[in-house]
């Protein structure tokens, strides 16, 4: 069964057509990378499965089950995290602190609990950054645990954007543009991140992305939207030659 | 948030991360604190203990209007009302059945609750401004509601409650442990998740809701407590007043809570308790001002109107040049002692 599955997605704002008609399936484990030009509606995509917008038409499946205009904090609940194009984290909180925020889904303590500091809640919190310690380890930002994260370059505030979708354990993880405002240098320690992510932790992505090296290099599948209609689909090196999507891209050949 | 102290406090336990008192500096100054405050009821005037005893309860309600307003991100300025309700369900309670305290308490936090569900449904539709003034909206209708107690039961110059405590000290305690109860209670909400989860609903609600934060439940929630906090305090306030009339819970009282929280300096704690401390004590201070001019007598008719610029005076400077409120000041006190013979920060991040 698909990890995630969209059928005749459409999403339209008043007259204004967003989606028209997009269907994937995101299969364990793969990086699928969905890709066009800009206002292709690539984000839109991802909010339509996180519950940010409802879609007009069409539905959405999470590991079968229906999951359509289901709200945002319970998409999130089920085990489908996202990042931000921005970064959109807690600047005058430590990269700990984020991190922990992004753990909201786990922790159970009730809410006694958490006003008296009961043991149960102290144990918790211990916990957790035990777990919150682990991904800073995964993405190599431990020295960085007690920075307030609007200290830190953009380059690192978008990897601990990334930490914190990690912290939700999820089973399926939607990538916004991680890429975006980066370095080459910052690019290769995403590279790597994605990389070690769908290897060792083997969780599914959806990758939104303009970079195409990037895209060519690491994808498993690609997924060309432009101007919300699907165009092409499949592995990297047959998609980025179709003359449909090279038209998409760069505009047609003029007569 | 202020840096990492400077050095010398390696943490080597996951429960450093969250004790509420970090350091050996941090400890030896609660423990002077504690003395003081310990040390204060068997030396201080009547007078001063009854201005430490309304701090106190200041104290109760600004940090219950700094977890709403300061951590969640809600505006309320019903601050007021809830105050009323908590003190007129308490005197409603004693005129009727002539309830006891411990039974007063309890409803005077029941009530702040349910008016805090009221208070707070409005924030799922509401921001900014407009949420403001749907609270505000709130506060009239508290008001109402008492004046009209107070009208159709002949009460018009307010309700006269026994409270079961006389002595000024016994008060000192009473009123310590509250705000002590509330400082820790909301200590520790903000050092677990529903804190976090406050800060990231006023950070951006978009976001908040993709980490899996139900935005409505914590939205209520902080409203909840809030009231409940604050309608306590009302409680406290009516037994120590022994008075309860609806011209003490102007819409000027809800300015005043609103100016602890930001004169204090927005999302902290210290601050809520500093800046209650400030504007209780502010009014007397331009009293002792105004009597030391030199002709105190053509200024006495105007107290009032001096007490009322110079209050908005001070607002309007704290909101220009120290958004940070008092804390801010204080954490820049520390970082000069503390950095001392340099000025600047130490490399901000190690980029």
């Amino acid at each position: 069964m698909a990890e995630l599955e969209l059928r005749e997605l459409h999403l339209a704002f008043g007259g204004l057509k967003v989606l028209d008609g997009v269907s994937f399936a995101l299969e364990s484990g793969e990086l699928l990378a969905l890709i066009g030009p800009n206002g292709a509606g690539k984000t839109s995509v991802l909010n339509c499965i996180c519950g940010i917008y409802r879609p007009t038409g069409g539905e959405v499946f999470f590991r079968g089950a229906h999951i359509t205009g289901a709200r945002p904090h319970a998409v999130a609940r089920l085990g489908i995290a996202r990042t931000f194009q921005h970064g959109e984290l807690l600047p005058h909180l430590s990269v700990l602190d984020n991190l922990l925020v992004g753990r909201h889904t786990r922790l159970t303590t009730s809410f006694i609990g958490q006003a008296l500091f009961l043991p149960a809640a102290r144990a918790e919190e211990r916990a957790q950054r035990e777990a919150a310690e682990r991904i800073l380890e995964f993405v190599e930002l431990e020295r960085y645990r007690h920075q307030p994260v609007g200290t830190l370059g953009f380059g690192r505030q978008k990897i601990v954007g990334f930490a914190r979708a990690l912290a939700l354990e999820p089973k399926v993880l939607l990538l916004d543009e991680p890429s975006a405002g980066l370095n080459r240098e910052e690019r290769e320690d995403l590279a790597r991140h994605i990389l070690r992510i769908k290897h060792e932790l083997g969780i599914a992505m959806v990758w939104v992305e303009h970079d195409m090296q990037m895209v060519a290099d690491l994808a498993d599948r690609l997924y060309v939207l432009n101007y919300g209609v699907p165009l092409a689909a499949g592995v990297p090196d047959s998609v980025l030659k179709d003359p449909r999507v090279i038209e998409a891209y760069l505009g047609g050949a003029r007569a | 948030m202020s840096l990492p102290r400077a050095s010398g406090y390696f943490r080597t336990r996951y429960d450093e991360d969250f004790r509420l008192l970090d350091t050996r500096t941090q400890r030896a100054a609660f423990g002077l604190f504690a003395l003081c405050a310990l040390a204060l009821p068997f030396v201080a005037s009547p007078f001063v203990l009854d201005l430490a005893n309304q701090v106190l309860l200041a104290v109760v309600g600004a940090v219950a209007l700094m977890l709403l307003t300061g951590y969640a991100g809600q505006i309320s300025l019903g601050h007021a009302g809830l105050l009323a309700a908590g003190a007129y369900t308490t005197g409603i309670l004693f005129k009727e059945l002539g309830a006891p305290w411990w039974v007063t308490l309890p409803c005077a936090a029941a009530v702040g609750a349910l008016l805090g569900v009221i208070f707070g449904l409005p924030s799922l539709r509401l921001r900014g401004l407009y949420l403001a003034v749907s609270t505000l909206a709130l506060h009239f209708i508290v008001i109402y509601l008492g004046n009209e107690y107070e009208t159709k039961r002949g009460f018009s110059t307010g309700v006269v409650i026994d409270a079961p405590i006389v002595d000024a000290r016994a008060w000192y305690a009473a009123l310590f442990a509250a705000a002590a109860v509330a400082v820790l209670l909301a200590l520790n909400l903000l050092r677990t998740k529903t804190g976090r989860a406050w800060h990231a609903i006023r950070g951006k609600e978009a976001v908040a809701e993709a980490l899996g934060i139900n935005i409505p439940a914590y939205k209520l929630l902080a409203f909840v407590i809030s009231a409940t906090m604050t309608s306590v305090a009302g409680c406290l306030f009516a037994y120590y007043r022994g008075f309860v009339s609806a011209e003490a819970f102007s819409l000027f009282l809800t300015i005043q809570y609103v100016a602890m929280v930001i004169i204090g300096g927005m999302g902290s704690i210290l601050g809520a308790v500093l800046g209650a401390i400030f504007v209780t004590l502010f009014p007397y201070a331009i009293e002792y001002l105004v009597a030391s001019v030199p002709t105190p007598a053509a200024w006495a008719n105007s107290l009032f109107a001096v007490n009322y610029a110079a209050f908005g005076l001070v607002m309007i400077v704290f909101l220009l040049y120290e958004p940070a409120g008092l804390v801010g000041i204080w954490r820049r006190l520390q970082d000069y002692f503390l950095l001392w013979p340099f000025k600047r920060k130490p490399l901000a991040a190690s980029q």
